[in-house]
């Protein structure tokens, strides 16, 4: 069982002492529920019936055409609230009803997880909170409404930079005192053990989707799967069920910011550098003295210092691959596909499409890539219309 | 023998209670931590626990939290803490000190190397709030080496119940008791059953039992006199520091009066 905590050198819990109870009866619950038909049941009942899946595996074929490869977009944009985020949320509402918690928290960057939780504690009838820097709620001002309209809290964080970061060390903090009634609701494959593990089985049905679908529509697996890394969510998901299949290249993209050189960037894993934060022992972006530092990435959802263990793992085992693109790449990339598919995606998700365009006119020419479309780009207009005017974009 | 059980074996023999504090070390400078902690020696203090400021101090609350972070503004670091130590057992400080701080601290420095840098400069004991028991391992690999290694101070929680025994087996120093639930310095709303988990704590403990988190004065710990054997403050000291300017002579009667009326 202890082995499980880790993944290689990567994971573990680094909490206080206070926590190691509550993770304790955490994981004995998870372990349970996912061995319990009827929870499954629940689960699957939910993502069809409410948040509309399964997805489409859709052909996109005039970027296909352009760059020279079979590029197929799992569709996460479509689902309720316009991203991934819910899949996991669900997963872990369910269970935090089954423990008989009756409040939920969680720490939310861009909004979208912190909207996804809102939702669900709506519709489980559960009271909540979502911690957000302050920087993030004047960065994404509709989703902290769209929070509030749903009936969660909001409480700004104005600790630290005021961001992601500083918004989880808040809930943890904050966990740690309330666990007895409260479930922390992680949304990305971070945090202490069983979290990663959590996030990953919640998220693993967009690639057991997309594998079943794209042996209906090509008959054969792809020869890549790709999507976008911040903490390392939805590509966890779009990974799980292709780590097995090993002549299937596994391609996660972190945000790049300004260029990895100019050392303001989000990509955790370019230098190499491991740490202890949030619970977990992992690639951390820090300074020379050991201080965590700022990511800095033009997609809120991407600016995390960390990455997900298994990630971590993944890398140092050569099963995945970890490049990262620039603010520049991901915003052509971003105006390529509304104009050429009539699509608006992400900031996070166009990362992906970006790398996906290099590869496609490079050693995957002919080849079939599956990329996750992680989020739809409704929330990020202003960001882009900031961008196209030539303003500051990033705090 | 280490400093930290050299006193509490003395306090023992005198039937005394201990007084701990926590200052952050580089608030507002190195300088002032240096003057603080000889003024705290002169005026009776058993053990002084030297914070190492960290970006993201998870088990902290609002008031060491904004002190690690002006810490840091000011230039603290592992590097120059260790520096200090150095310095003030050069200049003669006595009392033993132990080092709180966070995992990715000692980490990033590496483990053997900050292992041996606290030999070097008198580091008595450990505090990482951050590093439970299951995580302790390639820690006390390397501690177990040396055996003027400083100590890994064990903390529990209210919450801790059955994991109570396994903490503190082969615990040295002292026990931490952790207040309430959640971080430091929220003042004295101790956890509703801090009777009964403290009385566990020294049944089991064959070491003094420390309690610490939201104690301002000794009238805090007064009704649990009986069980423990020290107190720790922290959030309220450094309040108390900043609105004195970080005056040696408050820090001094505040250690001097909270000494007196604990073992009053």
């Amino acid at each position: 069982m202890a082995e499980s905590k880790y993944y290689g050198q990567f994971g573990g819990q680094y909490v206080s002492e206070s926590l190691m109870n509550t993770l304790a009866e955490l994981e004995k619950a998870f372990e349970e529920a996912i061995r319990d038909p009827e929870f499954a049941k629940d689960y699957i009942y939910y993502l069809q019936e409410y948040v509309g899946r399964a997805t489409p595996l859709y052909y996109a074929g005039r970027i296909s055409e352009k760059y020279g490869a079979n590029i197929f977009l799992k569709r996460e944009d479509l689902n309720h609230t316009g991203a991934h985020k819910i899949n996991n949320v669900i997963g872990q509402i369910l269970l935090a009803k089954r423990m008989g918690k009756t409040k939920v928290i969680a720490e939310t960057g861009a909004g979208q997880h912190g909207v996804a939780t809102a939702t669900g504690a709506a519709l489980f009838n559960m009271e909540c909170t979502v911690f957000m820097g302050a920087e993030d709620i004047e960065r994404q001002k509709l989703n902290v409404f769209r929070m509030e309209m749903l009936g969660a809290k909001v409480q700004p964080v104005t600790t630290g930079s005021a961001t992601l970061k500083d918004a989880t060390n808040e809930a943890i903090r904050t966990w740690a005192e309330k666990a007895e009634d409260t479930f922390y609701i992680i949304g990305s494959a971070v945090g202490p053990h069983p979290y990663p593990k959590m996030v990953k089985e919640f998220q693993r049905i967009i690639s057991t989707e997309a594998r079943k679908q794209i042996l209906e529509k090509t008959g054969k697996l792809p020869d890549a799967v790709v999507a976008c890394v911040g903490g390392g969510s939805n590509s966890i998901g779009m990974f799980a069920d292709f780590i097995n299949d090993k002549d299937v290249d596994l391609i996660g993209v972190e945000a790049g910011g300004l260029g990895i050189e100019t050392g303001k960037h989000a990509s955790a894993m370019a230098l190499g550098q491991v740490g202890v934060l949030h619970g977990m022992k992992t690639y951390l972006l820090q300074d020379e003295i050991g201080n965590i530092q700022l990511a800095h990435s033009i997609s809120a959802g991407l600016d995390y210092p960390g990455v997900g263990p298994e990630h971590a793992y993944l890398r140092d085992s050569g099963r995945a691959k970890y490049v990262s693109v620039t603010d520049k790449e991901c915003m052509d990339a971003l105006m390529e596909l509304c104009r050429m598919e009539g699509i608006i995606p992400a900031i996070e998700s166009a990362h992906a499409l970006a790398h996906v365009f290099k590869m496609a006119q490079g050693e995957y020419k002919g080849k079939t890539i599956i990329m996750c479309l992680s989020g739809r780009g409704d929330k990020d207009v202003n960001t882009v219309q900031k961008y196209l005017n030539g303003e500051e974009t990033n705090k | 023998m280490n400093r930290i059980e050299e006193r509490l074996a003395t306090l023992k023999e005198e039937g005394k209670k201990a007084f701990i504090t926590y200052t952050t070390a580089g608030l507002p400078d190195y300088d002032t931590t240096k003057k603080l902690m000889f003024a705290q020696e002169k005026a009776g203090i058993d053990i002084m626990e030297i914070g190492v400021p960290f970006s993201d101090p998870i088990a902290d609350g609002p008031v060491i939290q904004d002190a690690s972070y002006k810490a840091i503004q000011n230039g603290a670091s592992l590097e120059g803490t260790f520096t200090m130590m150095g310095d003030v057992r050069k200049a003669g400080l006595k009392s033993p000190v132990v080092f709180m701080l966070y995992y990715n601290t000692v980490y990033h420095y590496g483990v053997e190397n900050f292992v041996n840098k606290c030999i070097e400069n008198g580091v008595d004991g450990l505090i990482i709030p951050d590093l439970p028991f299951e995580e302790q391992g390639e820690i006390k690999a390397v501690l177990s080496k040396n055996e003027n290694s400083p100590i890994l101070i064990q903390l529990v929680s209210p919450v801790s119940k059955g994991r109570i025994p396994m903490l503190l087996e082969n615990a040295r120093g002292f026990v931490y008791c952790v207040s309430q639930m959640g971080v430091t310095g929220k003042g004295a709303n101790f956890h509703s059953q801090i009777r009964e988990y403290l009385t566990e704590v020294k049944k089991e403990s064959k070491i003094p039992v420390m309690m610490g988190f939201g104690i301002r004065t000794a009238a805090d710990v007064a009704p649990l006199e009986d069980i423990i054997d020290g107190a720790i403050v922290g959030s309220h000291f450094i309040k108390l520091l900043e609105a004195n300017n970080y005056s040696e002579e408050a820090a001094a009667d505040y250690v001097a009066t909270f000494k007196k009326e604990l073992n009053a």
